[in-house]
């Protein structure tokens, strides 16, 4: 009889509702489990391989010297480089184009290059509205290094030791 | 000589081997397939054992030996990869890399570089050298070969090439020990027509192409066998391929033809592919206005303006030319389309003048032997041939038989210089060459009747050289006779080729002919003559050849591969001839100002790494090769461009589906042709007369207008970087000083030269090679086109 | 009376329960399925034919991309593979690092599974546990290899580069600074090492967690029990291997058959289930976690304690440091090498497997003495689970389909390859 009262209480008094919505309520208040992206960022590895980069020396002068490492090394032959003599004699490239939609990340341009030209920057927020932004050109290959100076030399310091 | 070819029994690696007694120990590994690494040796190079890096372990001796330098011996045993060795081998690695610079991933030889290659295989891999590298300061040797001489290892490949291969001591070892460098003595560009072998000799990347400089890797290219198309040898090479641009030409082993070297022509025109002036798509002239148009519309406009031709002015109007380098099939459609027509003024001798004996000719001209005979003979008289920048290849036998100590006899125009000793040499004024070939001819027979018949005067007196050369030829074992280009553009070609003939007959000589061109062989085969058809078969009444086509004037012309104001014999008149015709069509890969004048369609065809073809040596082998690259724009391969006008003009038997079709049915009418012998040579004819040159009284003067190495095609003359070396042909007038004195010219003062009216004003240079009364002016390059016969009269004034 | 056929139903590709781009044909008898026919091939990248055009170490990112749930156990075994034929020895600091980076995949394949297996047939709160823990396990794939899934670390000698000796913070912001950020970054402080016993601390919790939510669930009970029963001679018939096996009650694992790396030297136990059926097999991997869990913590004691080379001091076949690389001829040029040509693998052929968390993983390489593979044939676990599809849903009803997909544990990359 007690119990039959009580389930009669409970159910009009949507007492089960109550309880779920309390402690709804209750995480609703609560401090946040989740990291609130984008103005909290989850932490990452020095050693995290985004979007691609070209690096300059400190006077300016771009690192790579069209060695052509990175592309022969490319599992997914998304590197494409085409090189020449500049006016100074120098080795240097003519066009170096990374095709994100072909890249794997694998890291292994990165490993090859022999003056740390080439690296895997920081930057996992990119996208293309079409494939042609995800045609990664020298010119903004080197934009990225150029943005991403600081971050990448210190991935770099802080990762040489293992390397 | 017994002893020396006496096989004994050798062992490496516990391999038993049959070798030759006295064969380096390195040939015979290498035939048994064992790899022993090197660096300094080369089997076509002799031996300098200087690396080091050979080294291997004999049994019973208590060092390594270096695998080059020793020679087999009867029961030999013999380790090539005994724990000795192969500390030997790491050491020697880790000497030869102290010096090395860091330099791979600048460096072009990087991926091919033998040094990577053997430093993988046998040295170490972990440096235990922390001093200073040395550092060589670079050496500057022209516009071919760039250099970074702290890359050498000093494995004298390149000092011993330039000894025993190009004959020019041009690079030498300066210093020793650790100052030691490779260089030459006084900082110069290299002039050895075959200097860019040294590029692929070099074990590392100290010496590399310098067109190529940079441009591509070798995992990045593909690799398609060719033949070059420059000289009458057809080098085989192999074109280097990257996407769909030809980056680099290196040659390809055929013993037979170019054994390991090709000549720097044949590697560096590559280059002219890619002119700025190459035409990409057909052209149609409309009220002197040009105009790219469609295939289709340009042929149709052809073949209506051929056909105009024909019908206002019968089939005779019309002239075909080709270039004397076109391949087999594009000479013989060539030749088809112009006989559909009912024409038979077709020729390739653009160069040539005098064709009288034609129809006396062999089915082709050619070598008269292999080139690895030639490479043997005892005697060779070379008749009008600036050989070595002519034919480097040919040269470079000619070169092998010297040093097995045979002798050489030139009579020449020019005293040209040649990269062997000369026995004896005539240089002789053009118009004497003939007295002089009469001379020898004397000497050898001075009693036979017959002899005025071909031209011999009977009171004739031979001097001492020349009697020296018929000695010579009548003695020697194995006599060759060759008549070079300046023999063949000679204005009495004919008789100089029935004196040879005389000569090779009653000295039991071989005559050769260094043929025109590329394929001047082919040409004679496919029928690209006025008075043959395709398989040497003579015509009843003959067509008009090259230089009455010329001088006469034609209403239509067709050209193939053509720049009629250089590439024919008189280039004012040639020039003139095209501006004066009706109906011009070209059939051209270059657009060029002279030809925007003449032609009216021009249809830009496929040049050599973009052909499918055969070319004919002029040791007579038939070289077939595929394309490599696809055309650029619009071109197409010649071939493809001469049936569908055939078709077109309504002509029957153009059904080919692809170049061998062509080919085999040439090679069936060869088979079965009644024609002249196959492989025979020119014979003593007595000759009609030839109507002389009309020469004023002024024109005292013989030019001497030889074609300079790199001048010889539209290909080569494009070809940015060979155009830079010295071979390019200097636009000034030579003369030696006694005609100067006459004339009152001092050195680097200009003069004018007067041919047919036309007047260049030159700078003139004092030469003592010229002979009297002759003046010196290469033909083919832009200074002196527009002048007349490049063996005519010319005026010199101040 | 009128005539009844069957039914034909297309299950997938495009359904969210079938796992990727299953595509399954069902002929239904009712609600009863009379016969399934899976078709695969909708994700085939012809992984094979590729690295037999690619010097070794470059399909090693392939690899990974196979089973992409288990990824460095798939590049266990290509790398293994590779070795015996070249006849290396890894470093044995290198392979206690294997060892521990295969548990925490199994750990990761384990998570991916119980939440998608769950989430399938009704639990969806399940999956959320299982992502708060394996965000841990993501963290410690990017903090040694650089990213997240597609690691690309192993490599033959050894693996790549050295455990990190710091954990990547978090970084201060409006809602956790001070205390709260520390609180967040605690086992962010140490070492790698620090942050995954911290991990291998918590999971056992964790692991109750997932039980009280499921063991005793009666839906999910009335969900997987008898379920998809294989007996153990039918599973052996049918080359199942890994959990499917055990789960029929076969003690069947490769790392104590045939033991490779350094799983000799540990102490772990082989869970094996008694009638077979789909509850079974969760069982089975739920024991796994903790038998995984008790292997990283072996591991993570002896790393502390030994340092050493990670990868073989040979720069014939492992990229020299970069240090001699810069500095050294023989090492720019090996380096130059490697990176364009790679090594050159004497001629022979290898059967190379490890026990992935699907069961065994394996690669057959033939070499012909060239630097790439003459021919390479990889051994799915999941292509003979599938396989055995039509034979674990006869006769059972059409929701049953999802829950068997689920215990099969299918991941296409690996079936298509």
């Amino acid at each position: 009889m007690y119990y039959r009262i009580r389930h009669y209480v409970k159910s009009f008094s949507l007492w089960e509702l109550l309880k779920g919505l309390n402690l709804t309520g209750h995480y609703l208040f609560a401090e946040k489990f989740t990291v609130r992206y984008p103005e909290e960022k989850a932490p990452q590895s020095p050693r995290f391989r985004g979007q691609h980069a070209l690096r300059r020396y400190p006077d300016g002068e771009e690192r790579c010297i069209a060695c052509k490492l990175c592309e022969a090394v490319c599992p997914a032959l998304a590197i494409t480089i085409e090189s020449g003599v500049r006016e100074d004699g120098s080795r240097r490239t003519t066009r170096y184009d990374i095709d994100l939609v072909k890249c794997i990340f694998c890291g292994f341009c990165q490993e090859a290059c022999p003056v740390d030209a080439i690296v895997e920057s920081p930057i996992y927020e990119y996208f293309g509205n079409q494939r042609d932004d995800l045609l990664m050109t020298k010119e903004r290959l080197l934009a990225v290094g150029e943005t991403w100076q600081k971050k990448i030399d210190g991935n770099l310091a802080q990762d040489s030791k293992y390397r | 000589m017994s002893d020396q070819q006496q096989l004994v029994t050798i062992e490496i690696d516990g391999i038993p081997l049959q070798a030759e007694r006295g064969a380096p120990l390195i040939d015979v590994a290498d035939a048994a397939g064992i790899t022993i690494p090197r660096f300094c040796y080369h089997k076509k190079l002799s031996v300098a054992a200087n690396c080091r890096m050979c080294l291997v372990e004999v049994e019973r001796v208590p060092k390594p030996l270096p695998a080059c330098s020793t020679p087999v011996n009867d029961g030999m045993r013999v380790h090539t990869r005994s724990p000795m060795v192969l500390a030997a081998q790491k050491a020697v690695m880790e000497f030869l890399l102290i010096n090395h610079p860091l330099d791979c991933p600048i460096c072009d030889q990087g991926g091919e570089c033998e040094l990577q290659d053997v430093s993988m295989a046998f040295g170490g891999d972990v440096s235990r050298f922390r001093e200073r590298k040395r550092v060589v300061r670079n050496k500057n040797l022209g516009p071919l070969v760039a250099t970074d001489m702290t890359r050498c290892i000093h494995c004298t490949r390149c000092v011993r090439f330039g000894e025993e291969i190009a004959g020019e001591r041009e690079l030498g070892l300066i210093g020793r020990g650790e100052n030691a460098e490779i260089g030459t003595f006084i900082e110069k560009t290299l002039t050895s027509e075959l200097s860019g072998n040294i590029i692929d000799l070099c074990p590392v990347g100290a010496l590399t192409s310098k067109p190529f400089r940079y441009l591509a890797r070798t995992w990045e290219i593909q690799q398609f066998p060719g033949v070059a198309p420059h000289d009458a040898v057809g080098s085989n090479i192999y074109i280097h391929v990257k996407g769909d641009r030809v980056m680099r030409v290196v040659p390809r082993e055929n013993e037979a033809v170019n054994e390991v070297w090709i000549s720097d022509r044949d590697r560096f025109s590559y280059q002219g592919l890619y002119s700025e002036d190459r035409l990409q798509a057909p052209m149609i002239k409309q009220e002197g206005r040009w105009q790219s148009v469609d295939w289709e519309t340009a042929l149709i406009a052809a073949a209506a303006g051929l056909q105009h031709v024909v019908q206002n002015d019968g089939p005779d109007a019309i002239g075909a030319l080709a270039s004397p380098s076109a391949t087999l099939e594009e000479f013989y459609l060539l030749q088809k389309v112009a006989r559909g027509l009912g024409c038979h003024n077709v020729d390739h001798r653009l160069l040539a003048q005098d064709f009288r004996d034609q129809a006396h000719a062999p089915l082709f001209p050619w070598l008269g032997q292999s080139l690895a005979e030639l490479g043997k003979a005892d005697v060779i008289l070379l008749v009008g041939s600036n050989c070595r920048k002519e034919q480097p290849l040919i040269n470079h036998r000619i070169r092998q038989a010297v040093r097995r100590g045979a002798r050489i006899f030139v009579l020449n125009p020019i005293d040209y210089p040649f990269n062997y000793p000369l026995t004896k040499r005539l240089i002789a004024n053009p118009k004497e060459m003939i007295t002089h070939l009469a001379g020898i001819a004397k000497a050898l027979n001075p009693k036979d009747p017959s002899a005025e018949a071909i031209g011999i005067p009977p009171n004739a007196s031979p001097k001492e050289v020349e009697r020296e050369i018929a000695e010579a030829l009548r003695t020697g074992a194995r006599c060759v006779i060759l008549l070079g280009d300046i023999a063949t553009a000679h204005p009495q070609a004919a008789h100089l080729r029935t004196l040879s003939a005389y000569i090779a007959d009653h000295s039991e000589s071989t005559l050769g002919t260094l043929t025109m061109g590329t394929n001047g062989a082919g040409a004679w085969i496919a029928g690209a003559l006025p008075h043959r058809k395709a398989a040497g078969q003579n015509l009843e009444t003959p067509g008009l050849d090259a230089d009455t086509m010329i001088a006469q004037g034609r209403k239509g012309y067709v050209l193939l591969g053509v720049e009629p104001e250089i590439d024919c014999a008189n280039s004012h008149l040639a020039a003139e001839a095209m501006i004066n015709a009706e109906f011009v069509v070209s059939l051209t890969a270059y657009r060029t100002r002279p030809m925007e004048d003449y032609a009216d369609i021009l249809l830009p065809i496929a040049l050599f790494a973009e052909n499918t073809g055969t070319f004919v040596n002029a040791a007579g082998s038939w070289q077939s090769f595929a394309s490599a690259v696809t055309p650029p724009g619009e071109t197409r391969p010649a071939w493809k461009i001469l049936r569908v006008l055939a078709n077109l003009l309504d002509l029957n038997g153009f059904d080919y589906m692809d170049a061998t079709q062509i080919r085999d049915e040439l090679q069936v009418l060869v088979q079965n042709a009644d024609s002249p012998e196959k492989k025979d040579r020119w014979r003593p004819e007595k000759l009609g007369e030839k109507v002389a040159e009309k020469t004023n009284d002024k024109q005292q003067l013989t030019r001497i207008g030889d074609m300079p190495i790199h001048a010889v095609d539209p290909l080569v003359r494009r070809a940015a970087s060979l155009q830079k070396t010295p071979d390019a042909g200097e636009g000034v007038i030579r003369i030696n000083s006694k005609l100067a004195g006459l004339l009152g010219i001092w050195e680097g003062e200009s003069a004018s030269a007067v041919q047919d009216g036309i007047e260049k004003t030159l700078p003139v240079v004092i030469d003592e090679r010229v002979p009297d009364q002759c003046a010196w002016l290469p033909a083919g390059i832009p200074s002196s086109m527009g002048l007349g016969l490049r063996f005519g009269s010319i005026e010199i004034s101040r | 009376m009128p005539e009844i056929h069957n039914f034909t139903l297309n299950f997938g590709p495009q359904h969210p329960a079938a796992h990727g781009v299953l595509r399954l044909v069902l002929e239904l008898d009712g609600e009863v399925i009379v016969r399934a026919d899976p078709h695969i091939g909708l994700l085939h990248r012809a992984t094979e034919k590729l690295a037999e055009n690619k010097p070794y170490n470059q399909s090693i990112g392939y690899m990974d991309r196979l089973d992409y749930v288990s990824m460095m156990c798939n590049e266990h075994a290509y790398v293994s593979a590779i070795e015996r034929l070249l006849g290396i020895e890894v470093p044995i600091r290198a392979q206690y690092i294997r060892v521990m980076f295969d548990e925490i995949t199994r750990i990761l394949n384990h998570l991916m599974w119980i939440g998608a297996h769950a989430l399938d047939i009704g639990a969806m709160s399940m999956f959320l546990y299982a992502f708060r823990e394996r965000e841990d396990l993501m963290d410690v794939y990017e903090a040694v290899s650089g990213t997240r899934m597609h690691a690309t670390y192993y490599r033959p000698g050894g693996v790549y580069r050295d455990l990190p000796d710091s954990m990547p913070q978090y970084d201060a912001s409006r809602w956790r600074k001070g205390a709260k950020l520390k609180q967040l970054n605690r086992a962010r402080e140490g070492t790698l090492l620090d942050f995954v016993e911290d991990f291998t601390a918590r999971f056992p919790g964790c692991v109750d967690e997932y039980e009280t939510l499921l063991t005793d669930n009666r839906i999910w009970k009335q969900r997987t029990v008898d379920i998809g029963i294989v007996t153990p001679e039918r599973a052996l018939q049918l080359g199942f291997s890994g959990p499917m096996l055990r789960g029929s009650g076969i003690a069947w694992d490769l790392r104590k058959k045939q033991p490779y790396a350094v799983y000799d030297k540990m102490d772990f136990d082989i869970p094996v289930g008694a009638t077979g059926d789909s509850y079974d097999r969760y069982l089975v991997r739920i024991e796994e976690f903790r038998q995984s869990n008790r292997i990283i913590k072996q591991c993570i004691d002896w790393l502390r304690a030994n340092p050493g080379p990670v990868i073989l001091e040979n720069n014939k076949i492992a990229s020299p440091k970069r240090q001699q690389m810069k500095g050294e001829m023989e090492g720019l040029i090996h380096h130059f090498k490697l990176a364009t040509e790679g090594y050159c693998i004497p001629e022979g052929e290898v059967y190379a497997a490890v026990e992935a968390p699907k069961g065994e993983f394996g690669i057959y390489m033939i070499s012909d003495g060239a630097n790439k593979p003459y021919r390479l044939k990889i051994r799915a676990p999941g292509f003979a689970h599938l396989a055995a599809m039509d034979e674990m849903v006869r006769g059972h009803m059409l929701a049953d389909v999802v829950a068997i997909i689920g215990t099969q544990d299918i991941v296409f990359g690996e079936v298509d390859r």
